[in-house]
């Protein structure tokens, strides 16, 4: 892809050159008889051979920003069709046979099975409840409660392939292995330093992470609208290790 | 020269846009990374194909995972179809731990069942054509009707995903097993009328 905008520029700047050399001469009032001619009869030598250069550069120009464009669409993440709910992002149709075509090149490009409607549901979340992106090196408390389902797990994973140096260490809980309040209420703290209760462990030293809450046999794949911000647990910055 | 310049620059937008529009959407089917080409080794099996299992006290690394971010306590395992072949059955017993069965075809996922859904401990879906299944209520017995899950599916290839939930990672190795216990087995026509008895 970058040898496609490599020649694309070189393409661009060449053309950026003669039309402005075109246009010196005749605009410069203090050239010559001589440059005039010389310019006249080279402008008229690059309008008969710029018709090609500019289909060229149409072609080339189409080829490119489409090629790019496409590829930046479909790599990594869904570009849409989530469900925002606060800090969270439910993705309720990326598996079904409605699923958008960005979708489907994505789970294509990637070799993903989503989850289908029936199955389950996926909400993600990449950054806390006031907008700032979720960093390894901070502790976070997610508190509350989940939307109806009979399991649900909650997984945590940085951007890339894991580092084979680090320990493997918990990534994810159940709805089953969860300590809970006495009124069915949990909290789980996501960090790098150890804490009591329930503690996920951030995967990597640095960079951003994510959050995959992961819904099974549930009912609201089907209607994500009666989701808000209270059905889902609150996501929290308590503090970073500078 | 300048609004010359600017047409082509122009023309070559419109033609962005076209090539990305048919780019996104070739995507899929020349992918060769997709769940569905990769699914296609399994044809031949008579059980699902290990996408993920779950690591276990003997073994911690799943080895023939290809999923990108899989779920760290759910066992995968698909089975890809051919309905040139014969319709496909799937069948599965229930056991304590949740199962959930998606058949895939190449636009998504249409058809999903959980084992909640199963008669008295057993789920049973057979996948057809159109013309598979017309044949299949021809040869219904009336005083007999089948118990199947029938699904017509809208193209002759796909896969059904298999997934078990283990809720506690003392039952990750009954997941993985759970999932291997599935049967993915060609129905051949012949067989059909006499299955209701069997």
């Amino acid at each position: 892809m970058t040898s496609v905008s490599e020649t694309l520029g070189r393409l661009r700047a060449p053309r950026a050159e003669t039309a402005e050399g075109a246009g010196r001469p005749s605009g410069g009032s203090v050239g010559g008889l001589v440059g005039r001619t010389v310019g006249r009869s080279a402008g008229r030598f690059l309008r008969k051979t710029s018709n090609v250069g500019l289909v060229l550069y149409a072609l080339a120009l189409g080829a490119g920003l489409g090629l790019a464009s496409a590829d930046w669409a479909t790599r990594g993440g869904y570009p849409f069709g989530g469900v925002s709910i606060g800090p969270w992002t439910a993705w309720p149709r990326t598996g079904s046979v409605g699923a958008d075509p960005y979708a489907r090149a994505v789970n294509a490009r990637r070799g993903e099975i989503p989850l289908a409607v029936g199955e389950g549901m996926l909400v993600t979340a990449a950054t806390d409840d006031s907008g700032a992106t979720l960093d390894a090196t901070c502790t976070y408390r997610l508190a509350g409660v989940t939307p109806p389902a009979r399991a649900w797990t909650l997984t945590i994973a940085g951007r890339g392939a894991r580092d084979p140096a680090r320990p493997p260490m918990r990534e994810g809980f159940t709805s089953t292995e969860i300590l809970r309040e006495r009124d069915g209420r949990f909290v789980i703290m996501v960090g790098p330093e150890v804490e009591p209760g329930n503690w996920l462990p951030s995967p990597r030293a640095s960079g951003p992470v994510r959050l995959a809450l992961r819904l099974y046999d549930t009912p609201v794949a089907a209607s994500t609208g009666s989701l808000d911000r209270d059905s889902l647990p609150a996501i929290t910055r308590l503090g970073c290790r500078s | 020269m300048r609004p010359r310049f600017l047409f082509a620059t122009l023309c070559g937008l419109v033609l962005a846009g076209l090539v990305h529009i048919v780019t996104v959407l070739a995507i899929p089917a020349l992918s060769e990374s997709d769940a569905l080409t990769r699914s296609g080794t399994s044809e031949s099996l008579d059980h699902p194909q290990r996408i993920y299992t779950l690591s276990t006290g003997d073994n911690p690394a799943p080895a023939e995972a290809w999923l990108p971010i899989p779920d760290p306590s759910v066992a995968v395992g698909v089975c890809a179809y051919n309905l040139e072949d014969g319709p496909m059955r799937v069948s599965a017993r229930t056991g304590p731990q949740m199962l959930s069965l998606a058949v895939h075809g190449r636009r998504g996922a249409f058809y999903a069942v959980t084992d909640q859904a199963a008669v008295r401990g057993a789920l049973d879906l057979v996948i057809l054509t159109r013309a598979q299944y017309d044949e299949a209520l021809a040869n219904d017995d009336e005083n007999e009707p089948s118990r199947d899950v029938r699904i017509v599916a809208p193209e002759r290839q796909g896969y059904v995903v298999v997934r078990v939930i283990a809720a506690l990672p003392s039952q990750r190795p009954a997941a993985n097993e759970a999932v291997q216990a599935v049967s993915c087995t060609i129905d051949s026509p012949s067989e059909e009328p006499a299955k209701p008895n069997g």
